[in-house]
């Protein structure tokens, strides 16, 4: 690619190095003179008054420090409702919740300790599923719902903490006039984002009171924000850092175990570290929402769709959390990437005494899209259509609106499409190919980036973005060498650290190259546009007719001759005329939302999301007859990056995303027997190995997103997202079987194929 | 905190002495069983006696009479390497190797897992169908027991206090060996196993060994299975009538691997399957 240097190159990751030689420094590394070990005491009832807490014989161990419970941590918290606190008060709602926390000596000791907290609950009746939960008389979850502050504040029925409407156009008179209408309920599954790295922070308090918390996190930002809003401090006293993080897909998105260590910390003035064990992460933290997703699509008979409606129910767990945000982008994705005019999605969020459901990569998306795409394969199959053809005919094209009337300004989905068709091979006897698509927004919220040119022409990159292990850092650093026509290797990426790093919002919603590298390409652009300045007055030119050199020199456009470095440049800034080179940048992604003139909505949680990203998967699998054993051979993954800024991160994101994507149509679900989760281990808990990885075909499409740098948008939900219903689809067409619930079980399959 | 004695006595009798001495002695193979349970709090024993040392547990060797010897600190690893074992006794090998996942079989031992006794591991139904005898060393001496006698139900075999698996011993086998494991993933437990060997020659099967793992307490094998099988052509509903009996032989549990009534399913299956790929 001659068209840039950097961009567009597969630069190896800056943290490669550090990672392969096993160097890298994460939380459970990190230690401080002084060090306290914290451990966590989780709650061994669903659903339960806190009659008394009593801490007396572990803080009569000798290494003990601190046992703090609830009534040590006063104040709620919640994006959308605040229901939340740090350790549970009053009332336990799911076996596993934190009940009290303490420091001690060391780890052992600390979990010795733990055991030692006697607890006197009276059991309440509890509901562990939706069905439960909304059922008339059903005891209530927060029972002190009415009390507590909501952000979006419309009425809701008991045990329900989030619902929502969007419609679109006349539903029912669309589904009158089809030739060919489907309808069925599909039902999805707790997925657990088994991160490699458990939970983890360290928390040290400097004399004046001011604590930083070294943690594994999606932002540092939001780590600094509610650990304020928790201990009731100003953000000015609290310091976040990231540390190297080992994955997180959403499960760290909001605070983890941050708030915890900081209170102790705070309490015993020593350093403390609390890192989850993998058993404590399974009991305490998060699965992706369960789902029950009932459907109808409408097409005409010359393949045209017109209309769907979709009604969800999710289970949203013991708290809130993002519930109304995965709800409303879940409705607003809905309709999938189609022409379709009549739209009405309805949906709510029921709360449960399990533990809690939050954003997970696809946030939302997965369980809608798995219904959705389904349903375009059974309209096929009524209408006789090839699916593929299919999902061509009424695919949205650039310039189309979404739903809501935020127009569409880059779309790769026809691309996608035609070049898997492109890529599949023709049917084989026993091997059955499906098809899905999934699209997905980037974008979201505000950022920020600045771009310091050291003394020697090298330059510092901070933004607030921390690097989860898809390589972003590396992506970041490549945007801003490219806009400096330096090397790769003079770019330093800063470390996330809220005290030096300018905002970034998280690393979430596909955002980071898309949001953050628009910031570095601003900042970057103003550094260059301040080192031009400076380079006019040097070379006696206008600022205008220069061009940047590679390697850190200026020089007169068409003129070879004349040329300075940066470091001349850096080095009059600095020392002689007008200080040093800073260039800054703020972003807010501000398109999208509802037009009210086109848009029924009602309970919205969701704001101005993002650019529409685009993709098409096909799977190629093999039933084994005997057990019902789904094995899939083959994935095509074609995805529309806008432009792919390092393509062998992109191939990662769309491997793990594949990888994650198997998973979730295949093996993952975190079942319950009772109140209590029955397989909370990784040893129960099957993710999928090495050697369940099918073949996977990376196809990268690029069509340019104007308002992205370089033209770049997000990869790193999207891929997850149709690999379920492509299965779904392949197994439908190699044996007339729709499986409409997932994991796609071997038992599930073989009960399909008994019936058939 | 209590502390913990780690001994690594040099041979057999002092380890014996050592687990006598303390009944909260804990004997350390390959670590893969043990450690998990004290990283959980399962077990809080006195003292680890590391095995590490003793000489008599190790090497995999032909006896006279053709049997295998198989030290009980041979790993998985190894003993999926190996290529001592002749005729149906490669079935040993062929569990071996689908045990867990790489890292568990470098570490992982036939003695230790044996001694552990989860049925839904892979040993014992394996070692059951082999007619294996676990040899074994304590306080009172040395014995051997058959595979069949000493996997007595979960987590429970024959072994009494004190006492440490030394070898397994796999006699000759005839026929070619039969090992097919079906499990949600590759590194999982299995959700049924199938094991044994067949002498199959014309389509008339000789001599043939099924047993069961994975579906309950203990390995299930069937005389009567055995015996309708033997001396006949494999028709279609000769192996099916042979799987039903399994199959209602069988006691699994529902679990997150699979339902009772699943594994019950596609058992007949899957020894159709055995058999076939023997014929």
């Amino acid at each position: 690619m001659a068209e840039f240097a950097v961009v567009g190159s597969s630069a190896p990751r800056l943290d490669g190095l550090e990672k392969a030689t096993g160097r890298a420094v994460y939380v459970d590394d990190m230690t401080r003179p002084g060090l306290l070990h914290g451990a966590v005491l989780r709650s061994a009832y669903a659903h339960a008054r806190i009659v008394a807490i009593d801490t007396a014989a572990a803080l009569a161990l000798p290494g003990v420090h601190c046992v703090l419970t609830g009534e040590d941590f006063p104040h709620r918290y919640g994006a959308f409702v605040q229901d939340e606190v740090a350790l549970a008060r009053d009332r336990v709602r799911y076996v596993g919740e934190p009940v009290a926390v303490l420091a001690a000596e060391t780890p052992a000791l600390a979990r010795q300790a733990a055991a030692l907290i006697a607890v006197d609950y009276e059991e309440l009746p509890a509901v562990m599923t939706p069905e439960e939960a909304l059922a008339p008389d059903a005891p209530l979850v927060h029972a002190d719902f009415a009390g507590y502050a909501r952000r979006v504040a419309v009425p809701l029925p008991p045990n329900v903490c989030a619902a929502t409407t969007i419609s679109e156009g006349d539903v029912d008179a669309a589904f009158a006039g089809c030739d060919v209408v489907v309808e069925g309920t599909y039902r999805t599954q707790a997925q657990v984002h088994c991160y490699l790295e458990p939970c983890g922070a360290l928390a040290e308090a400097d004399a004046a009171g001011k604590v930083t918390i070294w943690s594994s996190c999606q932002s540092v930002f939001r780590v600094q924000a509610t650990v304020a809003e928790i201990l009731g401090l100003p953000m000015a006293r609290i310091r976040a850092v990231a540390a190297k993080v080992g994955g997180a897909f959403g499960g760290k998105s909001d605070v983890t175990v941050q708030p915890l260590a900081a209170a102790l910390a705070l309490r015993t003035r020593r350093p403390v570290r609390l890192v989850l064990t993998r058993d404590d992460d399974f009991m305490m933290m998060r699965t992706r929402h369960p789902a029950t997703v009932w459907m109808k699509t409408g097409a005409m008979a010359d393949g045209r769709l017109v209309a769907r409606a979709a009604r969800l129910t999710l289970d949203g767990g013991a708290y809130a959390e993002d519930s109304s945000a995965v709800l409303g982008f879940a409705l607003l994705i809905a309709r999938g990437p189609y022409r379709i005019e009549h739209v009405r999605m309805e949906g709510r969020v029921a709360y449960t005494n399990r533990l809690r459901a939050a954003g997970f990569r696809g946030y939302g998306n997965p369980q809608v899209t798995f219904a959705g795409e389904c349903q375009i394969d059974e309209i096929a199959a009524r209408l006789g259509r090839d699916p593929l053809d299919l999902r061509l005919q009424n695919a949205v094209r650039a310039g189309d609106d979404w739903v809501g009337g935020q127009r569409i300004e880059a779309c790769g989905l026809v691309d996608c499409l035609e070049r898997l068709r492109a890529a599949l091979p023709p049917a084989a006897p026993g091997r059955g190919i499906g098809v899905a698509c999934v699209a997905h927004i980037s974008g979201i919220l505000s950022t920020s980036a600045i771009v310091r040119v050291l003394e020697d022409g090298t330059v510092t990159l901070s933004t607030g973005a921390v690097d989860l292990g898809e390589g972003a850092d590396t992506v970041l650093a490549q945007i801003c060498a490219e806009t400096l026509g330096l090397p790769l290797d003079r770019i330093n990426y800063a470390v996330p650290d809220t005290d030096g790093s300018p905002y970034n919002w998280s690393t979430g919603g596909s955002r980071v190259t898309y949001m953050v590298g628009r910031a570095v390409t601003a900042a970057a652009g103003q550094a260059r546009d301040r080192l031009f300045g400076h380079a006019a007055e040097m070379l006696e030119c206008a600022a205008g007719d220069l061009e940047l050199r590679p390697g850190g020199r200026v020089g007169i456009a068409g003129v070879p001759g004349p040329e300075i470095t940066f470091r001349d440049i850096s080095a009059r800034a600095h020392w002689a005329v007008g200080g040093p080179i800073i260039g800054s940048a703020s972003v807010m992604f501000e398109g999208g939302g509802f037009d009210p003139k086109r848009s029924a909505v009602t309970g919205n949680g969701i704001g101005k999301l993002g650019a529409f990203v685009f993709g098409a998967q096909a799977a190629e699998v093999e039933v084994d007859a005997v057990t019902g054993r789904i094995a899939v051979s083959r994935l095509w993954a074609a995805h529309d990056v806008g432009r792919a800024i390092n393509p062998t991160a992109v191939a990662g994101q769309i491997a793990g995303g594949v990888a994650q994507g198997l998973g979730y149509a295949l093996y993952e679900d975190l079942r319950f027997d009772g109140p209590n989760p029955a397989n909370p281990t990784l040893m129960d808990y099957k993710v999928p190995g090495a050697t369940e990885m099918p073949e996977i075909i990376p196809i990268i499409v690029e069509h340019p997103e104007p308002s992205g740098p370089f033209g770049a948008k997000g990869i790193g939900e999207p891929p997850l997202v149709p690999v379920a219903p492509a299965i779904a689809n392949a197994v439908a067409a190699l044996h007339g079987v729709r499986l409409r619930t997932l994991p796609l079980t071997p038992e599930r399959v073989l009960a399909a194929l008994d019936e058939a | 905190m209590t502390a913990v004695a780690y001994h690594r006595p040099a041979c057999l009798d002092d380890a014996l002495a050592l687990l006598a001495a303390d009944e909260d002695a804990r004997p350390l193979a390959g670590g893969q069983t043990l450690v998990p349970m004290l990283n959980l709090d399962l077990l809080a024993p006195t003292a680890i006696v590391s095995l590490a040392d003793l000489a008599d547990l190790r090497g995999i060797a032909a006896l006279a009479d053709g049997s295998i010897r198989i030290g009980a600190m041979e790993t998985h690893a190894r003993i999926a390497a190996s290529r001592i074992f002749a005729a149906g006794q490669a079935l040993v090998p062929r569990a071996a190797g689908h045990i867990a996942s790489p890292a568990i079989r470098n570490f992982g031992t036939i003695g230790g897992a044996c001694a552990h006794g989860d049925p839904v591991s892979d040993w014992p139904v394996a070692l059951v169908a082999a007619d294996a005898r676990i040899e074994i060393a304590g306080p009172a001496g040395r014995r051997g027991v058959a595979a069949a006698d000493f996997f007595l139900g979960f987590l429970t075999t024959a072994l009494e206090p004190g006492e440490i698996v030394t070898a397994i011993v796999v006699p000759p086998v005839p026929g070619r060996a039969i090992h097919l494991r079906y499990s949600r993933i590759d590194s999982d437990y299995a959700t049924v196993i199938v094991a044994g060997a067949a002498d199959i020659r014309d389509g008339i099967c000789r001599s043939v060994r099924l047993a069961v793992g994975a579906c309950g307490p203990v390995p299930v094998r069937l005389a009567a299975v055995e015996d309708l099988l033997t001396g006949r052509p494999l028709e279609p509903a000769l192996v099916a009538a042979a799987g039903r009996m399994l199959a209602e032989a069988i006691d699994p549990l529902d679990d997150v691997r699979g339902s009772a009534a699943y594994r019950r399913r596609i058992l007949p299956g899957l020894v159709a399957r055995a058999l076939a790929g023997v014929a």
